[in-house]
């Protein structure tokens, strides 16, 4: 029976910080699978929309300001109105054609929002907030930031919300429809143009969502959004390609499994060496891939 | 015109002659085989480290300075890709075209990460100095040129080897595979062996592409496989210029290259003050006009062949 | 959306790439400024760059360079990688022609483009930051030089410092980049010789945005201190935040790379007692360094102690003063002309002191540069020596309190 202190040391130092790593994947899984469902391609400036929420959240900060949590719906609007903007003037002229060629659109667009960013905001790492925010302490030992909390705890309302509107809502059936059986979804007069706004409006939103925790758990800089895109790629892949409920587990798994592996499960080290980190999320997506290509949650309806 | 222009020019040709050595690389296995490979980065390193940790003279700190000759270098570079994409595409195959993408895009990471992380074999984060380049003792502008000279003979000589394989029956199999899967395998056509060798040409060929690129730098680091100057570009040459056509995979590297270098002197002439802001706005002006090229273009500078993506079902 | 605008757009693009390299102004002399302005260390280049600014407008307001004419420089951007390097290097000293180079600024950019087209062109480069020894060793005919001391000077420093404060077991972490794993490696062996125990030695990904689980692991067995080789912007504040927040740690010690402002700024003074650092910096009681701290604020009134900001401004003035010394635009003749004016011996020139060391220059006189970095002599490889500091904070900022010797 392992020691209670132990169960607190892994629950605070391994358990949590691998949700919260988990969250952030997952809002930009989310975006990167539904985008991937209706429109089939995959998205690879998504990783730079994160990025401009965190920038548009941190404008609104400073010039009201307002603690970052409470910029978050302005800046989610803000990123999915440009993301749909972006669709409009770079990715449909290509909706007939391969989708290889909306790749490789979106790899322009890519540098086009990160030197965007750079010009408008400039290149030093910034901040929300300055100082230290003492946590809150359980148990004499059990030491949890509030800000974890807060985005744990969006993150699942947020995925919660996003279920019932892919359930319930019109909108949501529709885009289901069309990600599903895109042929039958436009011969029932579903428009598919209003559902691939629709896409980008939450994709856009979920996206600056994380972008935004990203940047209250750590730091904002204008490659924030670009080192995360392939982990967020492989969350998605990992939850099944075009579910994005998956790819929120998906996300939730990968942080998980990033923040335990270094864990010392075996003996006093870290059974990962830590600058493998990344490498282990890379190596479970290609696992996977070979093995059980259509992800964890095959066959499950979102 | 001054030797220094010259000298410029004659870098610009190079690059790009390196470029399209890897875009053709890259067209074997998309405008051949349809195959997805969004791992260029992966065995472009493995011809780059491959021929430096081999070539160069020894050094104390680190596996490696066999300070072989550079044609040998360049041939275990070579065979390494060649022998990694086999048994990539082996096991990846089944996957459909996009998940083929994202399983290269990790084991071209992974790849890249061991060697940023193993410094004892790779150098690390220091790199490889000092690799020997062809030519290399001729006086200005001459050593250059005849390295200009090999690259592009090597370019060309791929180029006829490729377009007279795709003439010839093997070439007509690859295309039968490619339009009809289910037919050419009942018609008793091993497509998936098929597929694995032509996925390890087009490694082998971006193996080569990556040791002459070690050879030309005379150095090798992690930052060179960086995604964006690999994958990304070549991908960009290959569809700009018009995807399964070896002419357009040549000359898109030279447009995609020519744009990307050239850029800058663009925005170099601008005011002091824009100075600081000036890279950019190069890099936005890079984003842009690729947009231009892909929207006024879209089928590719020549199109000769319109792209024809692999067999897919929705989803 | 964009078929005739395209049509035109490539015409003037076209145009205007393979025009001849804009006029070159024959009233002009230009200074190449080879730096990694987007890539792994974007966000320390603006600052860098307004340094090479204050430079020019020091020497265009005090007579102008080489009888009158008008100093400038031109930037061209490594993107961080080699190929990109040699790409840059070669506009500059082949398309543009520049006399001399200020940069690049990683280690790798700087072999990369000294070995393709520095030595090959036979033209003078002064790196203000790379610290790798490979460039003390390379075969640069003399064409390579740098004003910051190689890290295999730094690591044996830091560790004797720590030695010295008694700290005989600490717990070490640096960055995945070539910087951090060069001083890591020069003062992981000199710590063990001088008798102190690495109770955890952690190489962490500085892209990652949380180490709670590499601090916990370097927590362990509790060392008295953390040694934090990583950029402050990157992955540095970070690890100090995680690390006071969670209790792991509250003594660090960091080198050049944490010596930054945004420490102060994002973590708060009051957190961070009794942190130190080791740094390249000047002999105290010179002149230099306060005479470029006082003219770099008031010209860009932006915050003190950004990184390598000293280093930049001296390799600029020095390719200022090489060209003027040599009196003509002749490379060969510059590669001279640096060492006789870098020193040692000769006329003290300082940071700002232009119009000084050209009448000294005109009369005939032997000048010796000492910088803000550094006395900035160069040894037979092209490289300084260096003074390693010893720095605290106080009242806000970074206070130099000692110079530490190996």
């Amino acid at each position: 029976m392992p020691d209670w202190s132990t169960v607190l040391d892994f629950v605070g130092l391994y358990l949590i910080p691998g949700l919260v790593t988990g969250s952030i994947y997952a809002l930009g899984a989310i975006g990167v699978s539904l985008l991937f469902g209706i429109l089939r391609f995959a998205h690879f400036a998504h990783g730079d929309l994160m990025t401009l929420g965190a920038y548009l959240a941190l404008s609104v900060v400073t010039g009201f300001g307002w603690p970052a949590l409470a910029a978050v719906p302005l800046a989610a609007a803000g990123t999915a109105i440009i993301a749909v903007g972006l669709d409009r003037a770079f990715y449909r002229p290509f909706r007939q054609r391969p989708t290889i060629i909306s790749v490789i659109a979106s790899f322009g667009v890519m540098l086009m929002i990160r030197s965007a960013v750079q010009l408008i905001w400039g290149v030093q790492s910034l901040e929300y907030k300055s100082g230290i925010e003492q946590p809150l302490v359980f148990f004499d030992q059990l030491r949890i930031q509030e800000r974890h909390i807060w985005i744990v705890g969006a993150t699942g309302l947020l995925v919660l919300a996003l279920h019932l509107l892919l359930t319930r809502s019109r909108i949501g059936r529709a885009m289901r429809a069309v990600s599903d059986e895109p042929d039958l979804a436009r011969v029932t007069g579903i428009s598919t143009e209003r559902v691939i706004q629709f896409t980008w409006l939450i994709g856009g939103a979920l996206a600056a969502t994380s972008g935004v925790f990203i940047g209250i758990d750590s730091h904002i800089d204008s490659y924030m959004g670009w080192n995360l895109l392939l982990p967020v790629f492989a969350a998605a892949i990992l939850g099944g390609i075009g579910q994005p409920i998956g790819a929120a587990a998906g996300g939730l798994a990968l942080g998980l499994i990033e923040e335990l592996s270094t864990y010392p499960w075996i003996g006093d080290n870290p059974l990962v060496s830590p600058d493998y980190k990344t490498g282990l999320a890379f190596t479970i997506m290609v696992a996977l891939l070979i093995w059980r290509p259509t992800g964890l949650l095959r066959g499950r309806q979102f | 015109m001054d030797t220094g222009m010259i000298l410029y020019l004659l870098s610009l040709a190079t690059m790009t002659g390196l470029y399209a050595i890897l875009t053709l690389g890259l067209n074997l296995q998309w405008g051949f085989a349809g195959m997805f490979n969004a791992g260029i980065a992966g065995f472009f390193a493995i011809g780059a480290y491959a021929t430096s940790i081999l070539t160069t003279p020894p050094a104390e700190d680190r596996f490696g300075g066999f300070d072989l000759p550079i044609p040998l270098g360049l041939a275990a570079g070579v065979l390494l890709s060649a022998v990694l994409g086999y048994a990539i595409a082996r096991i990846c195959l089944r996957l459909k075209s996009d998940y083929l993408a994202i399983a290269t895009i990790g084991i071209a990471e992974i790849l890249r990460l061991i060697l940023r992380n193993e410094a004892w074999m790779t150098g690390g984060n220091r790199g490889i100095a000092g690799i020997p380049r062809p030519f290399e003792d001729m006086e200005q502008p001459w050593g250059e040129l005849c390295f200009l000279l090999l690259v592009a003979g090597i370019v060309v000589v791929l180029y006829v080897a490729i377009e007279r394989a795709w003439h010839s029956p093997w070439g007509r199999v690859m295309r039968a595979i490619r339009e009809n899967e289910e037919a050419a395998e009942a018609a008793g056509k091993d497509v998936v062996a098929f597929r694995a060798h032509v996925f390890s040409l087009g490694a082998a060929v971006m193996g080569l592409a990556g040791g002459l690129m070690a050879h030309y730098l005379k150095f090798i680091g992690p930052d060179a496989t960086e995604p964006i100057l690999t994958t990304f570009l070549a991908w960009v040459m290959l569809i700009a210029g018009g995807s399964g056509n070896n002419r357009g995979a040549v000359l898109g590297a030279g447009v995609i290259w020519v744009i990307w270098s050239g850029t800058e002197l663009l925005t170099q002439r601008l005011p002091p003050d824009w100075q600081t802001r000036s890279s950019y706005i190069r890099v936005f002006l890079i984003g842009l006009l690729l947009q231009i090229v892909l929207q006024r273009f879209s089928h590719g500078l020549l199109p000769e062949r319109p792209p024809r993506p692999p067999e897919s079902d929705s989803g | 959306m964009f078929r005739s605008f395209g049509k035109l757009f490539f015409i003037l693009a076209a145009a205007a790439v393979f025009a001849m390299p804009a006029a070159r102004a024959d009233d002009q002399v230009k200074i190449g400024l080879l730096f990694d302005v987007t890539g792994p260390v974007a966000n320390f280049v603006p600052p860098m760059l307004d340094a090479a600014k204050l430079v020019v407008d020091q020497v265009n307001a005090q007579g102008g360079i080489l009888g009158g004419k008008q100093l400038a420089t031109v930037v061209a951007d490594t993107q961080g990688a080699p190929q990109t390097a040699v790409d840059a290097a070669n506009k500059l000293v082949n398309a543009e022609h520049v006399p001399i180079v200020v940069g690049p600024l990683l280690s790798g950019t700087v072999l990369a483009s000294a070995q393709s087209v520095i030595i090959p062109a036979g033209v003078v480069q002064i790196s203000p930051s790379a610290t790798t020894p490979a460039v003390t060793t390379l075969k640069d005919h003399d064409w390579v030089f740098r004003v910051v001391p190689s890290d295999a000077y730094q690591g044996p420093v830091l560790a004797k410092l720590l030695i010295d404060k008694g700290l005989k077991r600490v717990a070490l972490t640096y960055a995945n980049n070539d910087y951090a794993v060069g001083i890591a490696g020069t003062f992981r062996a000199a710590y063990k010789k001088l008798g102190g125990v690495l109770s955890a030695d952690l190489q962490h990904d500085e892209k990652k945005t949380t180490f709670r689980t590499e601090l916990a692991t370097l927590a362990k067995n509790k060392p008295e201190a953390l040694v934090l080789i990583a950029f402050a912007g990157a992955s540095g504040v970070t690890i100090v935040k995680e690390a006071l927040e969670g209790g792991f740690f509250t003594q660090f010690v960091g080198t050049d790379s944490l010596r930054d402002k945004v420490l102060i700024e994002q973590v708060g003074e009051q957190n961070l007692k009794g942190i130190f650092f080791t740094s390249p910096s000047s002999p105290p009681g010179t002149p230099s360094m306060d005479a470029f701290e006082k003219a770099y604020s008031a010209a860009f009134q932006t915050t003190k102690d950004k990184l390598f900001i000293q280093q930049v401004y001296d390799a600029t003035f020095l390719a200022a003063l090489a060209i003027q010394k040599a009196g003509s635009l002749d490379r060969k003749k510059i590669r001279a002309a640096l060492r006789q004016v870098s020193g040692p011996g000769g006329e003290i020139v300082g940071p700002g002191d232009w119009k000084k060391a050209v009448d000294l220059i005109a009369a005939g006189r032997k000048i010796d540069y000492q910088g803000a970095s550094g006395d900035c002599n160069f040894d037979k490889s092209g490289d300084v020596a260096g003074v390693i500091g010893h720095f605290v904070i106080e009242n806000g900022s970074f206070k130099q309190v000692g110079i530490v010797t190996p």
